[in-house]
């Protein structure tokens, strides 16, 4: 029961990489994302490698922890690289298998976009790994804040964030219950094919939806007792702050990229 | 003035509504399974159910809604990689959108399945040409792998893996969905007077 109210990755820390504004995490992987694929000599490789691995180690996470998060791409992952053997054919012949030709062009070329994929997949989810997701949803209002010129809602789309996030748990556990309940009454969810499968969720559905509604009025009026009126002149529990670490860190970002740039052939 | 205060609450509770949805909508994604027959990382869940509810009770946008809060909250809590996400959000807005136009335009038992079957076809099509021209292109750059861009590949893949798959999702969706809507209806009638 309890570790199926842990949905998410999120582990707390005091590392620096936990305490660098989020804002400027999101800001230095989705420009690594960009980057990587400048990358194409063995040292720019190497640079990109250490400078990911570097961060990974820095946030202080056990490294079983993080790359059991990885699980899911490792097959990806291998399968790219087996693909790239069996069609890239450059270079010399290197050994046969049985009779079948593998050359080093495609060891290299397998190694080098296998590699991409591992930086890519590891640095995206140390934002997720270091950030919790209300920082993650504050950081995205603020980033997305020059969108309201537009007329595009942000307050409102961060206000259902922050409270789909606060009701995740809630949620969870009330499924639970539900499908505990209906289990009692003899719904069997696990097993059966596939058709039975989905009558059984019909009655884990219902319940659930008129729940969320009353649970919805509820909320919309405790919220408006409070005096709650939209985001104009609302007023913050958590303000988001760029402090000095994160200048270093922006700065250290723009030489691992100059060096790429300087290590590219 | 008492007008004014009337639109704001309705605002705020159709706000929160849509939140708790897309929360459901993101926990049934856990609920996955794949299909015996088509490539493993395509799976079936139930998650566009909450954003259909919400399309043919409000509006198509509602549903978009949905759908936008689902995919961002399983983005921002690390369960799927970007390219994934958008493609589910866009599959989720061509199955839902066209049903809950064609429910609001004829309301009734028939729409609603005319409905389902129009979305499904839609979705199937249109996922079947966004999976050619910019999803798989997408994923190809995204793992360095040519070969999935080269035309013969991608039709394979559409042609074998993403209509069937999105023809099969809709079906499993709308049967799902017909009976926890008729469940829903004489409740939310009466709740009615009270949402609007």
């Amino acid at each position: 029961m309890n570790n199926m109210l842990i949905i998410g990755q999120y582990v707390p820390g005091s590392s620096f990489i936990h305490r660098l504004d989020p804002r400027t995490k999101i800001t230095i992987i989705f420009f690594f994302v960009f980057f990587i694929f400048f990358a194409n000599s063995l040292l720019s490789y190497g640079i990109l490698t250490l400078f990911s691995v570097g961060s990974a180690l820095a946030t202080r996470i056990k490294v079983s922890y993080i790359i059991k998060g990885l699980t899911p791409v490792w097959f990806l992952i291998l399968f790219t690289f087996l693909l790239h053997l069996l069609v890239t054919k450059d270079g010399e012949v290197l050994f046969r298998v049985f009779t079948y030709p593998i050359y080093t062009g495609a060891i290299i070329q397998g190694t080098a976009i296998s590699l991409r994929f591992f930086l890519l997949i590891l640095v995206t989810s140390l934002l997720t790994l270091t950030t919790s997701p209300i920082e993650i949803t504050d950081a995205i209002e603020n980033l997305l804040h020059p969108l309201k010129k537009i007329k595009f809602p942000v307050h409102e789309l961060a206000l259902m964030m922050s409270i789909s996030l606060r009701f995740i748990p809630t949620l969870l556990q009330e499924t639970e219950k539900i499908s505990k309940a209906q289990a009692s009454r003899g719904v069997d969810f696990k097993t059966g094919p596939i058709k039975e499968r989905i009558q059984a969720v019909v009655p884990l559905l219902v319940p659930l939806f008129i729940s969320a509604f009353k649970r919805a009025e509820e909320l919309a009026m405790a919220m408006e007792a409070r005096g709650y009126q939209g985001g104009e002149g609302r007023t913050k529990l958590r303000e988001l702050k760029v402090g000095p670490l994160d200048w270093v860190a922006l700065l250290c970002f723009i030489l691992i990229i100059v060096a790429l740039f300087v290590t590219r052939k | 003035m008492m007008q004014n205060n009337k639109t704001q609450s309705s605002k705020l509770l159709k706000l929160i509504l849509f939140a708790l949805l897309g929360t459901i909508s993101m926990l049934l994604m856990f609920l996955k399974f794949p299909l015996p027959f088509l490539p493993s990382y395509l799976t079936i869940d139930f998650s566009d159910v909450p954003a259909l509810l919400a399309a043919l009770l409000f509006s198509p946008v509602a549903g978009v809604i949905v759908e936008l809060v689902k995919n961002l909250l399983h983005l921002i809590i690390g369960g799927g990689e970007p390219v994934g996400v958008a493609a589910n959000f866009l599959a989720g807005i061509l199955f839902v959108v066209p049903v809950s136009v064609l429910y609001h335009k004829f309301k009734g038992v028939k729409s609603l399945v005319s409905g389902l079957v129009t979305g499904t076809v839609v979705m199937a099509i249109g996922m079947g040409i966004l999976n050619y021209f910019l999803i798989l292109p997408a994923y190809s750059l995204f793992m360095g792998m040519e070969e999935m861009a080269i035309p013969t590949v991608k039709w394979a893949t559409v042609i074998g893996g993403i209509l069937p798959f999105n023809a099969i999702k809709g079906v499993i969706v709308g049967v799902l969905f017909v009976p926890v809507f008729a469940k829903l209806r004489p409740w939310l009638e009466k709740k009615r007077l009270t949402l609007n």
